[in-house]
């Protein structure tokens, strides 16, 4: 690294100084004189839970609310940072969690949206292509510039939403949360050029809640707690322990801590169940029994787990509840057995957005809310906020929207709006994607106190520590089948994780 | 963002939000009384009533509208239901089918005409996924075809007076400030009689919750247990079935039965509906709302007559209110 840092003129300079920034929103105080200095060319790691403040401190970098107080410094020389056009002016750029760019539009015209090249006053879209597919070449993508952006996974997406803010000439570039969605080997790729960004001399912001990024990833982390700077490291001198004490202010032994269960009978088996995305899985779950499924994104975990939900029913194979064979053709049939199945994106698949906390919450049992068709309303009222004090759910009220809510808690509810139901089997897709750590620990108690009452529970993850730690049964999957069964913790993280790539 | 910022702008979206109901029945009685101060007649029992009775058809498609809306569809085809169901109850009252020749019989039938055709809809946005707007624009175009085919193009007259005379007929009333008598028309009581059951269905029923869910995400609220075919089957079958009463209310008010009447009604219901503060793009919608957004149509309509205005304002009038109305709408969803 420093043969890099020395190929840069200014390497080490503050390139962004920010002096008692402070932000409030009517009573709210978002950041409290936050004083904070990014160093040219260097990869500034900034995390905290969530409402901590890190989206409030990128709305105020990018220039899309103003600051109520404190000074920025651009190379030493005070700026405004009043709109995002003086942001991406100056350099700064922002690369988000969820792509903004046009679905329907192709790469290349995506990459030089709001700066077309023109001749004689129409797009030269022949020249738009060949440069584009000139700079993603370049910056290492194969990636083809003609295509539509909605061909490309989310993963692929994020990498044309870098290529374009570095063709704007981004000097400062914020990357918000952006491995959510990406699978191991887009990440990698992601990593990849955001080293080649920063060799470059770049200066890089990268946020995640994923602490392990941090440390392979940046040079220097920032802690936010409740809108203050609480602390920031040499990642080479810190570890995630200490990290996590910052963010929370309180200790968490063990996040990932499970009280013994004793496992009891068997739920449900499938018997070499074949379906859209996945062929011949069979596994069994048993009462009190944590079973993880591991794999890459799109290795047919989602794919199996919606066919044991009937969303979209198995071809072949059987499906045995308790003993008995069943069919299940729809969603309805599955919840009337006792699975519940929370999904995995909880934007396109878990939530009512535009709809009250409460409603959401009740969307599963309605029925047993009402009499006939009729919503006893009172009950409905009462069901909605005891699920929202159990689950703590921060909200106004239950009539709140969704949309309102942190993303911690909008996943409170996907979770949460299953827990009245009854359930004896419960499904979790990557129930802690995009959760802070305070959050996670909080959802893994829920898993505990749902394992005690003798449910079974199926755990898809993509992070391999969660799943290591919590699964009784973990199986791994590799392109649509089961490829290995191990116990819990019997196998190295290593092993696990060649089982899943499949080298 | 933290909670507290986020539950402000909510309180403050809610504020809007109850500002606006009041606004648009404050908007309504705004415009009454100007009227009553500008002009003599509008204000007296027999206008009034006369309102009423011309509001009470767009009301009763407008809240049958917004139930297609809330899904996140859209219904084309209600003018040309209700245009096609007045042909049908003309037509069974002046053939000789026995019961199907009876009131009951007729009206019964067109009602069942009208379920049909909503369930005809619903198996061409649900069965066959193609999107409402096409679905009922297609049938639009075929219900008044099919109409004029059966007709011949001429108009049917009904001669059963039973039947015609239930426009007219009023229960109940109460003393006008005037010191008249003020006399609740008959075909406003159909709006109550529509309202009612609709508003139960939509905010009381966990059907109602359902139209909502499907209007906000339908892939959530599939994996939610909702069974979003048979709900969106409600929305079209409510939708038809409210555009076919009005149809047989229409052939009572004017006596015919054509298959070319009510052209153009689509849009008032919709802009009643919009007006009323339902969201084109689905979950949000009410029956309160369309109900006074159809009635500040009607005013609109009424008031220029009273005025002499050239009758072509009202459309130009209507237009802005649309603008004006949605923009607050606009406001209130937007974020900050």
């Amino acid at each position: 690294m420093a043969s890099v840092e020395s190929a840069v003129p200014n390497a080490g300079a503050p390139i962004l100084a920010l002096e008692k920034l402070d932000k409030r929103f009517g009573a709210t105080h978002a950041l409290r004189t936050v004083d904070l200095t990014f160093d040219e060319g260097e990869i500034h790691a900034i995390v905290g839970e969530n409402g901590a403040g890190k989206s409030t401190l990128i709305k105020l970098l990018t220039g899309v609310y103003p600051r109520s107080s404190g000074d920025v410094f651009w190379h030493g020389a005070p700026v405004a940072l009043a709109t995002p056009h003086e942001a991406i002016n100056l350099g700064i750029n922002a690369v988000h969690q969820e792509v903004v760019l046009c679905p329907h539009l192709t790469v290349a015209a995506n990459i030089f949206l709001g700066d077309e090249e023109m001749r004689g006053g129409l797009l030269n879209k022949k020249r738009m292509v060949r440069d584009a597919q000139a700079l993603l070449d370049d910056l290492g993508f194969s990636l083809p510039a003609g295509a539509l952006l909605s061909s490309l996974t989310i993963g692929q997406q994020q990498l044309v939403a870098t290529a374009r803010a570095e063709r704007r000439g981004a000097k400062f570039l914020i990357f918000d949360e952006p491995t959510a969605y990406l699978t191991r080997q887009e990440a990698a790729a992601l990593f990849k050029l955001i080293r080649r960004l920063k060799a470059s001399g770049v200066t890089i912001v990268y946020i995640s809640h994923r602490l392990e990024e941090v440390f392979e990833l940046c040079d220097r982390v920032s802690v936010l707690r409740d809108g203050a700077l609480v602390g920031t490291r040499k990642v080479s001198e810190t570890n995630e322990a200490d990290l996590i004490a910052l963010m929370i202010a309180r200790k968490i032994e063990q996040i990932y801590h499970k009280d013994a269960v004793p496992i009891g009978e068997t739920i449900m088996e499938t018997h070499a169940l074949t379906g859209p995305g996945f062929q011949d899985v069979s596994i069994r779950v048993r009462e009190g029994e944590v079973v993880g499924l591991y794999g890459l994104i799109g290795a047919g975990r989602s794919e199996f787990v919606q066919s044991v939900f009937g969303r979209r029913p198995a071809t072949s194979g059987r499906i045995v509840w308790r003993g008995k064979d069943v069919s299940i053709r729809n969603e309805r049939q599955a919840m009337n057995l006792g699975i519940a199945l929370s999904p995995e994106s909880r934007r396109d698949q878990g939530l009512c957005l535009s709809l009250g906390v409460g409603l959401n919450i009740n969307l599963p049992i309605f029925k047993l809310l009402s009499i006939g068709p009729l919503i006893n309303l009172t009950r409905e009222a009462e069901c909605a906020d005891k699920q929202i004090r159990d689950v703590q759910i921060k909200t106004s009220s239950r009539m709140a929207p969704v949309t309102s809510l942190s993303g911690g808690n909008q996943q409170k509810v996907v979770i949460g709006k299953w827990l009245n139901h009854g359930a004896k089997l419960f499904i979790f897709d990557e129930p802690t994607v995009g959760v802070d750590v305070g959050t996670k620990a909080e959802i893994y108690r829920l898993l505990g106190s749902l394992l005690k009452q003798g449910a079974g529970i199926i755990m898809i993850s993509s992070y391999l520590p969660e799943v290591y730690e919590l699964a009784d049964t973990l199986h791994v999957f590799r392109a649509g089948r089961l490829v290995a069964t191990h116990g819990h913790k019997d196998a190295s993280h290593e092993a696990i994780l060649t089982e899943a790539i499949g080298v | 963002m933290t909670d507290q910022t986020i539950s402000q702008d909510h309180q403050r979206g809610r504020r809007l939000d109850v500002l606006l109901g009041l606004t648009l029945l404050g908007l309504l009685l705004v415009m009454w009384l100007a009227l009553s101060i500008e002009t003599t007649t509008f204000w007296t029992a027999n206008n009034m009533a006369n309102l009423l009775r011309q509001g009470a058809m767009i009301a009763i498609l407008a809240i049958g509208e917004t139930f297609a809306i809330i899904t996140g569809g859209i219904d084309l085809s209600v003018g040309a239901v209700a245009g096609f169901t007045s042909m049908t109850v003309a037509w069974l009252l002046v053939h000789d089918l026995g019961f199907a020749s009876t009131i009951a019989g007729a009206v019964a039938i067109s009602l069942a005409v009208g379920i049909f055709i909503g369930l005809f809809h619903a198996f061409g946005v649900v069965q066959m996924g193609l999107p409402p707007f096409i679905m009922t624009l297609a049938t639009m175009y075929a219900l008044r075809g099919i109409g004029l085919l059966i007709t011949n193009g001429s108009t049917i007259s009904i001669t059963n007076d039973a039947f015609t005379g239930f426009s007219r007929s009023s229960f109940l009333g109460f003393p006008w400030t005037d010191g008249t008598w003020f006399q609740i028309p008959m075909l406003f009581w159909m709006v109550i009689v529509v309202a009612i059951p609709a508003y139960i269905l939509l905010e009381q029923s966990r059907w109602g919750r359902y139209l909502f869910a499907i209007g906000s995400n339908k892939e959530a609220a599939r994996l939610s247990g909702v069974n979003v075919a048979a709900i969106t089957y409600l929305a079209y079958v409510v939708s038809s079935f409210c555009a076919a009463f009005c149809g047989v209310l229409l052939a009572m008010r004017i006596g015919i039965g054509n298959p070319t009447q009510a052209e153009g009604w689509e849009l008032q219901a919709i802009a009643s509906s919009v007006i009323g503060g339902t969201s084109l793009f689905g979950a949000v919608g009410s029956v309160h709302g369309p109900l006074i957004g159809s009635f500040i149509l009607t005013t609109i309509n009424n008031g220029a007559n009273l005025l002499n205005l050239n009758p072509f304002w009202q459309r130009i009038i209507t237009g802005f209110l649309i603008i004006i109305v949605v923009y607050f709408d606009t406001l209130r969803t937007r974020k900050r």
